[in-house]
């Protein structure tokens, strides 16, 4: 089936079956390997990327689904040639060791924070709660969180 | 200014953060195939025709263990000193039996992922279903046998005033990293190149030398961005040598990328073990002996380190106490279960949760306070031998055990409702160990390439690396890059696992920045015929001519330097503390707070170290709160997914507060030990001394609803 879309701002074509994964198309397809598939079963978090600026998981979509949509992934985070406020305060924090959780968690926290600006240290940990990271405990990632919030509030 | 002990954030992050590093399925080699399992659906049966589908769309090749004949051996195992084990290596594909849910017993080969899977389903195997061994209590195979004494044991306990028994058992877990296993091999003129996500290149060689029965000098492993492993990534598995034979016979690229339900039946899974432990005392409560007899799950073949953990576990059976005797006895039991190896800690967390239970309940028996009885006993005297034999090169355990006490803040109560309990944790771990090496070269335009053995996995090696060998040569961080991971370039090492690197391969790394220093000095002297000295980037006459390093590198192109680092065992230690809240009428477990205070030995990132100790207390939790790999009476795993298998999320996690206590270890030049395990190690003994705390009397983890509250009333 023929789908066109608009990924990070740019139309896109594709051929897909019916099928086809959202992930495995947005991977395999599009070539945009930032977004990271972690149990294809929609517990992980790390295929989070956004449709129409609200985070979905991408392994339990169709690509069909995404047909004539916008769709965001971690490589479209940054602007204007410099890094999100949220990349920034992740290397800062410490918020990531793998890496293999982190585009999801982005993808997460980025309209959490367009649409909560000031948020509690608690209500960051809920919004956090279906994303998993195995390597860092969490604190760095709660912590960038509330950093590059305040850095979005201020600038 | 100097750079170690510098909290530097990463300078590998912005390839991650943008989505631009390489994990092992990124990789799309051109022309490449891909690769699928038939894996078994019973724990133990017999395996008569496998039957291909003749034709499928896009099937490339069948692999079987028929068809792989002569061409594969089996994986193969290590063997620790002292420790006996049964000639049980895990097959490349099943030939003639399986034994384990999810073993491999044929490879599909297609054009594409999803075309493999819709042939795997073709498949036929005939299965004659055996019975399974589910119990390792019950009588079985022993597939690993170690005993060790030192020390009168008979007499320690035969003078003994006391002598306190307990039993304690850990479940399995499973490493979980979010980036499941994988492999792309490709064959060309001869040499096997193969991209493994795996946690260091030369186990991997080694492994696929020995199952392609090929030498190791025709094979390259390059290791991608690894997205975690956790200690269960150690080498090449089955399935890569099955993936490699694949390409090798197809003359293409062939591709596996394990999915998370693959991860879960078969990669090998961690911990499992449980022990009897008797401590004998003397009527002041000194500590005498200690006798263990530990049984390990071990699962249903050896795989290259099966044998590993319970031979560790053993090993620190005597923890942080001053005892005149100690004996132990490891025996892994077969059972029809995937097979166990290192999973972060590897028999540390076992020993110490053996141990530290042990205490506690001592000092319930003996009526004294279990932080005093702890002090009675503590080693204060390094190094310290114990009747083991491990010696134990540094550290300061009252240190510890004060800090950790310090940043908890105990509290115990109890109004019928809520217990609240307070538990500490103390544990010593071997680090280190053997050799790794590092080779370091002048580039031109005056930079240093360095090339490491070992090789990250979300670590932090470049930058941590960088901090050692820039301050060794006086430079800027950026003045240093380094490679890892790839066969082809790196130079000879074994591996990163047991919280090794920094004390082995950062030795080795120091030690080539100082050597590499020492040539420059030799070579700027022959170009400015006169005695230099050292002046950061550049080279000083004692009239006052300089060269940079840039100009150097022109004058003088590979200028080089390498270094082999080799160490007895170095040991790293900590104290930890926890304090829980249980609500009784529910049996619902809270963790309060947490302490971890670690002795690493020199700390050279705290940021980056932190960050292993954080990681490490949050697997611990997880151990504690949720996370038991279980398997019904069939053999079938009963928690094979994350929802089943529950990892902590970030609503979970206790407030956790940190330190370090740094005693530099005298066995190499930068003083430190190892922080990758500590976290796992202290936190699951911590969290169920302070259960026994609450309730008055031990439970092993996970301490679930269903279980304190059945704990509650018994």
């Amino acid at each position: 089936m023929r789908i066109s879309l608009e990924i990070n701002g740019e139309p896109h074509e594709g051929e897909v079956e019916p099928r086809t994964l959202l992930s495995d198309f947005i991977r395999h397809q599009a070539g945009l390997t930032g977004t990271k598939v972690g149990c294809e079963h929609g517990v992980c978090g790390a295929c989070t990327v956004q449709l129409d600026g609200q985070p979905v998981r991408s392994c339990l979509m169709l690509a069909v689904q995404a047909r004539g949509r916008s769709l965001r992934t971690v490589e479209g985070l940054a602007r204007d040639g410099g890094q999100h406020p949220l990349q920034r305060a992740f290397h800062e924090r410490h918020a990531l060791q793998c890496g293999f959780c982190t585009a999801g968690f982005l993808m997460t926290l980025e309209p959490f924070l367009r649409e909560h600006p000031d948020p509690s240290e608690e209500e960051i940990r809920e919004a956090l709660a279906g994303n998993l990271c195995r390597c860092t405990g969490y604190r760095g990632i709660v912590e960038a969180a509330g950093q590059a919030a305040r850095e979005m509030r201020d600038g | 200014m100097t750079l170690v002990g510098r909290a530097l954030p990463r300078r590998e992050d912005a390839l991650v953060l943008e989505g631009r590093a390489r994990y092992l399925d990124d990789i799309d080699p051109t022309g490449g195939a891909h690769a699928t399992f038939v894996r078994s659906p019973f724990a133990h049966a017999r395996v008569g025709a496998v039957v291909a589908p003749g034709d499928a769309p896009g099937l490339v090749a069948v692999l079987t263990a028929e068809s792989l004949r002569g061409r594969v051996r089996p994986l193969p195992f290590q063997v620790p000193d002292g420790v006996t084990a049964a000639d049980e290596p895990h097959p490349i594909l099943a030939d003639g039996e399986v034994r384990y849910a999810g073993q491999p017993v044929a490879a599909l080969i297609a054009e594409s992922r999803p075309l493999a899977e819709d042939a795997a389903e073709l498949v036929e195997v005939d299965y004659e279903p055996l019975e399974p061994v589910v119990d390792a209590r019950a009588p079985g195979v022993d597939l690993v046998e170690f005993r060790r004494s030192g020390g009168d044991v008979e007499r320690a306990f035969a003078s003994a005033a006391h002598v306190v028994r307990g039993t304690y058992a850990m479940p399995r877990l499973v490493a979980a990293p979010m980036e499941p296993r994988g492999a792309i091999a490709s064959e060309e003129d001869g040499l096997l190149t193969v991209w493994c996500s795996t946690q260091d290149s030369h186990r991997a060689v080694a492994h696929l030398a020995h199952s392609l029965d090929r030498p190791p000098e025709s094979i390259r492993v390059i290791v991608p961005q690894v997205g975690g492993a956790f200690g269960s990534k150690g080498g090449a598995p089955a399935e890569a040598v099955a993936v490699a034979a694949a390409a090798i016979e197809l003359g293409r690229p062939v591709k596996w990328a394990e999915d998370r339900l693959e991860n879960f039946l078969a990669a090998y899974q961690g911990r499992g073990m449980e022990a009897d432990v008797e401590l004998a005392f003397d009527g002041d409560g000194r500590m005498l002996a200690v006798r263990a007899r530990i049984r390990a799950d071990v699962g249903a073949y050896l795989l290259q380190a099966t044998a590993v953990p319970p031979h560790t576990a053993g090993m620190l059976m005597c923890g942080c106490y001053r005892l005149d005797a100690a004996e132990v006895e490891v025996v892994g039991r077969r059972t029809n279960r995937v097979p166990t190896g290192p999973y972060r800690g590897a028999g540390r967390p076992e020993a110490a949760y053996f141990m530290e239970r042990a205490v506690d309940d001592a000092a319930r028996e003996l009526g004294i306070d279990p932080v005093e009885l702890r002090r009675r006993n503590l080693i204060a005297e390094f190094p310290h031998t114990t009747p083991l034999g491990f010696t134990y090169d540094s550290g300061d355990f009252a240190r510890c055990l004060d800090r950790a006490l310090e940043l908890v803040r105990p509290e115990r109560s109890d109004d019928g409702e809520r217990a609240v309990g307070t538990g500490v944790g103390l544990y010593v771990e071997r680090a280190g160990g053997r050799f790794e090496s590092a080779v370091a070269a002048l580039q031109p335009g005056g930079r240093v390439l360095v090339r490491g053995s070992t090789s990250p996995h979300g670590q932090g090696h470049d930058t941590t690396f960088a901090q050692v060998a820039a301050d060794r040569l006086g430079l800027e961080i950026a003045d240093v890059a380094f490679e890892f991971g790839d066969s082809a370039v790196v130079p000879p090492g074994i591996g990163t696992f047991g919280s090794r690197s920094v004390a082995v391969g950062g030795a080795a790394v120091a030690e080539a920045s100082d050597r590499l220093r020492e040539a420059c000095l030799a070579a700027a002297a022959r170009v400015l015929g006169a005695e230099v000295s050292w002046d950061g980037g550049a080279l000083v006459a004692a009239d006052g001519r300089r060269l940079t390093l840039a100009e150097l590198a022109e004058a003088e192109p590979g200028i080089g330097a390498e270094a082999r680092f080799d160490s007895d065992l170095v040991f790293a230690s900590g104290a930890y503390a926890a304090v829980v809240e249980i609500e009784r009428a529910a049996g619902r477990m809270r963790v309060l707070r947490l302490a971890a205070v670690d002795d690493a030995g020199t700390i050279i990132n705290p940021l980056l170290a932190e960050g292993q100790v954080l990681g490490g207390v949050a697997q611990g939790l997880g151990e504690c709160l949720s996370e038991a790999a279980t398997f019904d009476d069939e053999g079938q795993p009963t928690a094979a997914n994350f929802a089943d298998y529950s990892l902590l999320t970030a609503a979970e996690l206790p407030p956790i507060e940190t330190a370090f206590v740094e005693s530099a270890s005298p066995l190499n030049p930068l003083g430190a030990k190892g922080i990758g395990e500590g976290g796992a190690i202290g936190t699951p003994p911590a969290v169920a001394n302070a259960v026994a705390d609450a309730l008055g009397h031990g439970v092993d983890p996970p301490f679930t609803e269903d279980r304190l509250w059945r704990a509650m009333r018994t």
